[in-house]
């Protein structure tokens, strides 16, 4: 009865997580395309949408693709890394200025990054000029740009999850004579699976759907993300021809996510902490 | 296990290393050649940056490469895809913009006014090829700014099996849509988008018709900045004249009508007229419409719905490195008619020039009628202060469509421009 | 570091196994380490160094030699434990956020925006470009671009008379023996080496250069093949700093940037200059943020706080719904519930606008309605938190179900050996447990939704608007409205919206701030 009550809830939710999705996916398989139509039910059905998608001059879409899952998962995987070791050092160590450094972290996100862009400008096109590999149009620079988040909402998350990983188990690993370097790799990282793999999830799809930065610094088309070529496709008067490709475009950029997803969830609910403890 | 982890560990610092390190070794071969390079650059050419948004970045390419092989330079066509004019002037003020822009003659006031293009110089005859709307367009201050290659201009669209002939008046034309309608064979009495924040740039040659105004005329004819006229007597008229065609009125404004879907229930024949540009024909034509283009009419005894014209246009940037380049591609080969039918062909709006729009007639009659119905038209002022109309103009349409007070929303709207012009 | 991931489980997932127990070792790990460090650290001042040699960049050099030395210490010795840990992603923190942010704030002091971007010679420059005519009766020469020795030096044929001439900096002389082509091209001249085209375009820069003096004007390529004799109309008079011309004065007005004249007029293009605090007295002044202010703070808030407790509270009865160990098709579930995050936000807002359409939207359509959604006060609002609760949730949902994994069972087990009811249960331990983990991000989560830009300007763009106030929407945040404010008219304003975003900044870190106090009682309790 109670798993019925459970099972009941969640349907519900997912009813409403679903639904404005099925409208989206009515319009990229209605040969119409479009987002304005009144009909969950398509008037027809094809593929068209996606086969124009992918077969399309203006919009070499698999390049996208691919380069948003590559920037995506390279970026996830450093900025994990980075926001991984500070959130050690911010969780089980006590030093001067921890308490301030975790506010200031925290405070930095809530500035308007919006007007930062001029200063992007002014810094890349310095670093352009010296180091064109990391510049303008390269997917180097947008990675090295995507580092600076690495640590704002990222650490907090990790330190918060970590505060709840038991103490003793790395004290009892410094008593026997561990490194704290031995300890992070050997006692921390195994233990904190569920976590990394969140993190890793939520890195990846912030920085799917990243766009301020990716539109300023990608200017070929070939060299474009998802977010910003799909912006393309409906900027500007061409939006009523390009819905139902934009539709399509749109669930097909979940694919990625979702197979990330996949991949980690059972890393997500591994349950590994309980049994950690229990050792 | 521990070994594993360790092994671990150990690999990814190596790799990381050897990442580092294979790339300072790629680099340090690299490196006195970096500095060698410039000179080397200069030999072959150097390269030429053109800035375009997304649908123009394709059909220029062909011409692109084939300037730079005349040339001996690399040609390179960037696409940028949203706040183009924002960002070419942050990049342009930094240093890393562009060396040739491309976007509405109506920036040009907000890019001279940051020193971010230069004039063009054209001969006079090629100034003769050109359409005299188009040369006028990319004129400001007395100087010709950029090189028009396609003019646009909003026209009345007709479905030509529900309403065979053109209206001569607006009241017509609601007529028509309102029987039509009442008959149950279309949904809407006309397709034009409001939405929730107006859309001037649509509704303008209604309320042009109406006897509205933005802006008195300085005395050389040129839109003046100090006398903002959108609150004056004529123009809360011209809103009156809207409210009666709104949502209380006659159903032909509606909010719901927006950007996003005025077009498709056109092309779905859910209504018989559409105001629209050159850009909703492709999509008229997948929904199999038989249609006509006509100017957009206006109001019985009222003045001429004139519409604005837009010119699209290239620019040479100030900050290019490549300065002397770039004036040769806008001033001696985008001015080219191939060039011109081209881009028509990419993307069919009217050419400026008037030999390919002649050539372009040939196949296309719609670019011609459109051409036809912007012939009273009104380049869109060109003056920085523009911005500051677009949203409370919007406003204030929509305000009356949904059945507002058209002296309060015009008076309102006046305020918001004088305020933020410090008039 | 993929590896860590991947391998992590495998090495606990062996049932009960205990922790690794390690030994002291002082051992390759140690010394590989460190000559790793030494080995990045060489390797990026290897790739760093030449280019800013080059270029003469010394003070960056000299920083860039310091860093490096810097961080190289502090991984060399073993003291500053807790800096080994923070360096990597603070760098780049730095560079990339904190840098922007501080550079943003000095703006505030100054008029950057349209108009204002540049420097003054720039200004000026710009206004001299702008103002040169071609002198009237002047041919159009057809230019061709040659060389005298090393010297760049310009050919000019005057159409009308196809007589050649000899452009140098010195001036304009006539030169005989040339060859002209039909085109109107020079193809060769005594004693001078003619450029082809590809030859004239690399030297790009020297024929934009080059400017030919004539009696009372300057003759400059126009392009590769054309060269016009042209005249300043204004120019710029350092004696008196203003720009003469046109039968006019302008006089430099260091004050506003601008050149000004007798009548008050200025020409259009400015520099940026400092003006103190004038930017932030306009937010304090002006009439149109006065006097909304406190009906948008009151919204923002409101809408910050729904929109985090509503996404956290949905998010979490959702993982706790799927957190037991008899739970069916958790995996589908699952699926479902990120999808929402999983797509474009952007195309998601576009679309939710569209579906709250009164006449072709699907909401009015499904639920048989006429409604207005976001053309009313009341629905607007209601409407765009939803569309926030949609957007928000599975990224709480998310979180959640992470935090729920590292709550030993055992303490929920307990609690419900003891009597407890499940709600008491959740109550006493699974709430704050999970608080420890997610308060900050509650914190953080809220401070985005105070500037969520584009979760306004996406769905209704502030509207619905009163018919009597065109700058001030219903669902308007206090960062749209602004931003309206300093973007939407006259262009943009970046010092104003600099100084806007300082109070904004100033609210939402004090509300945050306040809050974030909290959590150091939880960190004392729990940690």
């Amino acid at each position: 009865m109670r798993m019925t009550l459970r099972h009941v809830y969640v349907l519900i939710v997912c009813a409403f997580a679903v639904f404005p999705i099925l409208f989206v996916l009515s319009a990229a398989i209605n040969p119409m395309g479009t987002l304005a139509s009144t009909d969950l039910l398509p008037t027809g059905a094809s593929l068209n949408n996606f086969a124009n998608l992918l077969t399309s001059d203006t919009y070499p879409f698999a390049r996208w693709f691919f380069n948003s899952v590559f920037i995506a998962l390279v970026s996830s995987f450093a900025s994990l890394l980075l926001s991984m070791l500070a959130a050690y050092a911010f969780s089980r160590m006590r030093f001067a200025g921890r308490r301030v450094g975790l506010l200031a972290l925290l405070l930095i996100q809530m500035f308007p990054q919006f007007l930062a862009i001029v200063t992007i400008f002014m810094i890349f096109t310095e670093v352009t000029e010296l180091y064109p590999a990391f510049g303008f149009n390269t997917v180097w620079g947008l990675l090295l740009l995507y580092l600076g988040g690495a640590l704002g909402v990222n650490t907090w998350l990790m330190k918060g999850f970590l505060d709840t990983v038991p103490k003793e188990l790395d004290e009892a690993a410094t008593v026997d004579g561990a490194t704290h370097a031995q300890i992070f790799w050997r006692v921390i990282m195994p233990l904190v699976t569920p976590i990394l793999a969140v993190t890793a999830l939520l890195a990846f799809i912030g920085t799917m759907s990243e766009f301020l930065m990716a539109n300023v610094f990608l200017r070929d088309p070939e060299s474009k993300t998802l977010a910003v070529g799909m912006y393309g496709m409906i900027a500007g008067d061409h939006r009523n021809a390009n819905f139902g490709m934009f539709a399509a475009a749109t669930l097909i950029t979940a694919v990625p996510t979702v197979g990330v997803f996949l991949w980690l969830q059972k890393y997500i609910v591994s349950g590994l902490t309980a049994g950690a403890v229990k050792g | 296990m521990r070994m594993r982890a360790l092994g671990v560990a150990a690999l990814a610092t190596l790799a990381v290393a050897a990442t580092a390190c294979g790339s300072s070794q790629s680099a340090a071969p690299a490196a006195p050649s970096a500095s060698a390079s410039a000179p080397t650059a200069a030999a072959g050419g150097g390269t030429l940056v053109i800035w375009a948004d997304p649908s123009r970045v394709q059909p220029l390419k062909p011409f692109a490469d084939q300037f730079g092989t005349e040339n001996g330079v690399t040609v390179e066509v960037k696409e940028i895809s949203k706040d183009n004019q924002m960002t070419f002037l942050t990049a342009s003020q930094q240093g890393s913009g562009p060396d040739i822009m491309i976007g509405a003659h109506d920036w040009i006031g907000n890019l001279v006014q940051n020193g971010a293009i230069d004039p063009v110089t054209l001969t006079e005859e090629q100034k003769a090829a050109f359409s005299p709307k188009a040369i006028q367009a990319v004129t400001f201050n007395g100087q010709i700014y950029g090189a028009p290659y396609a003019v646009e201009n909003i026209a009345l669209i007709r479905n030509t099996e529900l309403a065979p002939d053109a209206p001569a008046t607006i009241e017509d034309m609601i007529e028509k849509g309102t029987e039509l309608k009442k008959d149950g064979k279309v949904k809407e009495v006309l397709c034009i988008p409001v939405g929730q924040k107006g859309d001037a740039f649509h509704v303008y040659p209604m309320f042009a018709s109406g006897g509205g105004a933005l802006f008195g005329a300085t005395a050389t004819g040129d839109p003046d900045p100090k006398q903002v006229l959108l609150g004056s007597p004529d123009s809360v008229k011209a809103f009156e004249k809207l409210k009666a065609l709104g949502e209380k009125g006659d159903g032909a404004l509606r909010t719901s009508l927006t950007n996003e879907n005025y077009i498709v229930n056109f092309a779905g024949g859910k209504c018989a007229y559409l105001v629209s540009g050159p850009w909703a024909i492709s999509e008229v034509k997948k929904g199999g419409i038989t249609y006509d283009i006509t100017a957009v009419p206006s109001f019985k005894d009222g003045k001429p719905a004139t519409p604005f014209v837009g010119v699209q246009s290239f620019f040479v940037a100030s900050k290019g490195k490549n300065k002397a380049l770039a004036q040769e591609f806008v001033a001696n080969y985008v001015t080219d008619k191939d060039v011109a039918k081209a881009l028509y062909d990419a993307d069919p709006r009217p050419p400026a020039l008037t030999a390919a729009l002649q050539e372009v007639q040939a196949s296309d009659p719609d670019a011609a009628k459109f051409m036809e119905a912007g012939k009273d038209g009104m380049p869109m002022p060109a003056i920085p202060e523009m911005a500051a109309i677009w949203e409370p103009f919007g406003i204030a349409e929509t305000a009356v469509v949904k059945g507002g007070d058209a002296a309060k929303a015009a008076a309102a709207a006046q305020k918001a421009i004088d305020g933020s012009l410090k008039n | 570091m993929a590896l860590d991931v991947r391998e992590a489980p495998r090495e606990g997932a062996g049932p009960a196994e205990p922790a690794p127990r390690p030994r002291r070792e002082i051992t390759t790990a140690f010394v590989v380490s460190r000559i790793a460090v030494l080995a990045v650290a060489a390797a990026i001042l290897l790739y760093a160094v030449p280019p800013l040699a080059a270029a003469g960049s010394w003070v960056s050099l000299g920083l860039l030699c310091a860093v490096s030395a810097l961080i190289a210490y502090l991984y060399l010795t073993r003291r500053f434990i807790p800096v080994k840990y923070l360096v990597p992603g603070t760098v780049f923190l730095l560079a990339f956020q904190v840098f922007p942010v501080v550079y943003t704030v000095t703006t505030a002091f100054t008029n950057f925006g349209d108009g204002h971007r540049g420097d003054k010679a720039a200004a000026i420059t710009a206004i001299e470009t702008g103002s040169v005519r071609q002198a009237p009766g002047s041919p159009e020469y057809s230019l061709t671009v040659a060389l005298r020795g090393e010297e760049l030096v310009f050919l000019l044929v005057d159409p009308a008379t196809k007589q050649v001439s000899l452009g140098t900096a010195d001036g304009l002389s006539r030169l005989d023996g040339a060859q002209v082509g039909v085109t109107g091209k020079v193809l060769s001249a005594p004693g001078l080496t003619v450029l082809k085209a590809p030859q004239a375009a690399a030297r790009g820069p020297e024929v934009s250069a080059l400017a030919v003096p004539t009696g009372d004007g300057l003759i400059k390529a126009n392009g590769l093949s054309r060269a016009v004799e042209g005249k300043a109309a204004l120019v710029y008079d350092a004696g008196c700093d203003c720009v003469r011309g046109e039968g006019d004065t302008w006089t430099a007005d260091e004050g506003q940037g601008y050149f000004v004249n007798a009548k008050g007029e200025h020409l259009a293009q400015g520099w940026q200059v400092n003006v103190g605090l004038d930017n932030f007295s306009r937010v304090l002044t002006n009439p149109t943020i006065s006097g909304y202010f406190a009906g948008v703070l009151g919204w923002n808030i409101f809408f910050a706080l729904v929109s985090v407790l509503g996404t956290f509270g949905l998010g979490m009865s959702v993982a706790l719904a799927l957190h037991h160990p008899r739970m069916r098709g958790t995996r589908f579930y699952r699926i479902a519930l990120i999808l929402p995050y999983a797509m474009p936000a952007f195309a998601m807002l576009l679309v939710w606008r569209d579906m709250f359409n009164r006449d072709f939207g699907l909401i009015n359509q499904l639920l048989g309605v006429n409604i207005d959604w976001l053309g009313e006060l009341g629905t607007a609002r209601f409407g765009v938190i939803l569309v926030n609760l949609w957007l928000g949730f599975p990224y709480m949902f998310l979180v959640t179900t992470g935090a729920l994994q590292a709550i030993p069972r055992e303490l929920t087990e307990a609690a419900a050996i003891d009597g407890a009811t499940p709600w008491r249960a959740f109550r006493r331990v699974t709430l704050p447990l999970l608080l420890v983990a997610l308060t900050p991000l509650l914190i953080s989560s809220f401070a985005y939704n105070f500037n969520n830009f584009n979760a306004i300007a996406l769905t209704t763009d502030g509207g619905p608007f009163p018919a009597e106030n065109p700058q001030v929407g219903g669902t308007d945040l206090l960062i749209t409205y602004t931003f309206r404010l300093a973007f939407g008219a006259g262009g943009a304003q970046f010092g104003f919206a600099a100084a806007i975003s300082v109070f904004i900044f100033t609210i939402v870190a004090v509300i945050s701030a306040v809050a974030f106090r909290r959590t150091r009682k939880q960190e004392e309790i729990y940690a």
